[in-house]
């Protein structure tokens, strides 16, 4: 549910963003979306088409990075990579000790205007 | 035309809780975000509260519900200042909410400022209102499985309160499997054993409670 304050801040930091540089309007916007952020890739995709309705972002599509969670293991000193959205111990030797290097992103990073 | 913008998404909620965040600390007074799932006993745990730290500390509430003013009543009837926000319909508190009602309390006068977010176990960790710390509230008859099916609350909270502990031999919760999962999620969250139906364990909480605002 809360996809749609999520969708309503990006498109706002899209917008003003575009106006200040004194664009027309907003072809397509670039985020980038941890596994572990608790967003869900096709919600947001639902509430931005929803949100974008009436202002200069109404043609734009969104384009949603997926970032998997990543960490570095201290106890058999080795980098993972999970498909699920939290680790609790190295998926390689088990120890506790892990680093979580990605999969919390939440960041807008690019967009095309005109 | 490409144009970089590198920003994240919950900046502006971000910058208004760190407003918020900066007039609590003007006011001197400490504040705890408190979430939970429906019925795990937030309110009950604020009344409990209020009652141990009577005459001890200076408590203000804000109450956010999707609808309706049934806690904020609850708590005037203790004398305690009380906002009741109407999210009408959003699922957490965000930033902003709680920045339109702070005009509202005597934030010079108090000391706590317990904010009940909306009940859920998902959206609300994700929005900082401007606390010092979150407090997460779990009943045991919810099962001894949440802390692995919504670790986010887990991560994010400073104190874990297993509310309902009277109930325990009428559930198949396992304490010690909540404890375990819940402190490999968060090695540092305190955690407390308490019922507000017969007070067991609300004397631990406040007294570490008391501990914070100091």
């Amino acid at each position: 549910m809360h996809e749609v304050s999520i969708a309503q801040s990006l498109l706002k930091i899209a917008v003003d963003n575009c106006k200040k540089e004194g664009y027309k309007g907003i072809e397509i916007i670039k985020v980038k979306i941890g596994r572990a952020s608790g967003i869900m890739p096709d919600a947001l995709s639902f509430a931005f088409d929803a949100v974008k309705i009436g202002t200069i972002a109404k043609k734009a599509t969104l384009t949603i990075d997926a970032i998997p969670v990543t960490g570095f293991c201290e106890g058999c000193k080795s980098s993972f990579t999970v498909e699920e959205a939290y680790v609790l111990s190295c998926p390689q030797c088990g120890d506790l000790s892990i680093r979580i290097e990605t999969g919390h992103e939440l960041h807008i990073y690019e967009m095309d205007v005109f | 035309m490409k144009v970089k913008v590198v920003s994240h998404i919950l900046e502006a909620n971000d910058r208004i809780a760190a407003e918020n965040r900066k007039l609590f600390k003007e006011s001197g007074v400490y504040v705890i975000n408190l979430m939970s799932a429906p019925g795990a006993g937030k309110t009950s745990l604020i009344e409990k509260t209020i009652l141990e730290l009577s005459g001890k500390s200076k408590i203000g509430v804000i109450e956010g519900d999707i609808a309706g003013s049934d806690d904020a009543r609850r708590i005037a009837n203790l004398h305690i200042p009380v906002v009741q926000i109407n999210t009408g319909g959003a699922c957490h508190l965000d930033a902003n909410m709680i920045s339109e009602v702070l005009g509202d309390l005597p934030l010079n006068n108090l000391d706590l400022l317990i904010i009940e977010n909306v009940g859920n176990l998902v959206c609300p960790a994700e929005f900082k209102v401007g606390e010092n710390i979150k407090v997460m509230l779990l009943s045991i008859a919810e099962g001894d499985d949440k802390p692995l099916k919504y670790p986010l609350m887990f991560q994010e909270s400073s104190a874990l309160i297993l509310n309902k502990m009277d109930l325990l031999p009428y559930t198949n919760a396992s304490i010690e499997k909540i404890r375990k999962n819940s402190l490999s999620l968060n090695p540092k969250l305190k955690i407390f054993e308490v019922s507000c139906r017969t007070g067991e364990g609300i004397g631990k909480w406040v007294k570490w409670l008391q501990s914070l605002i100091k």
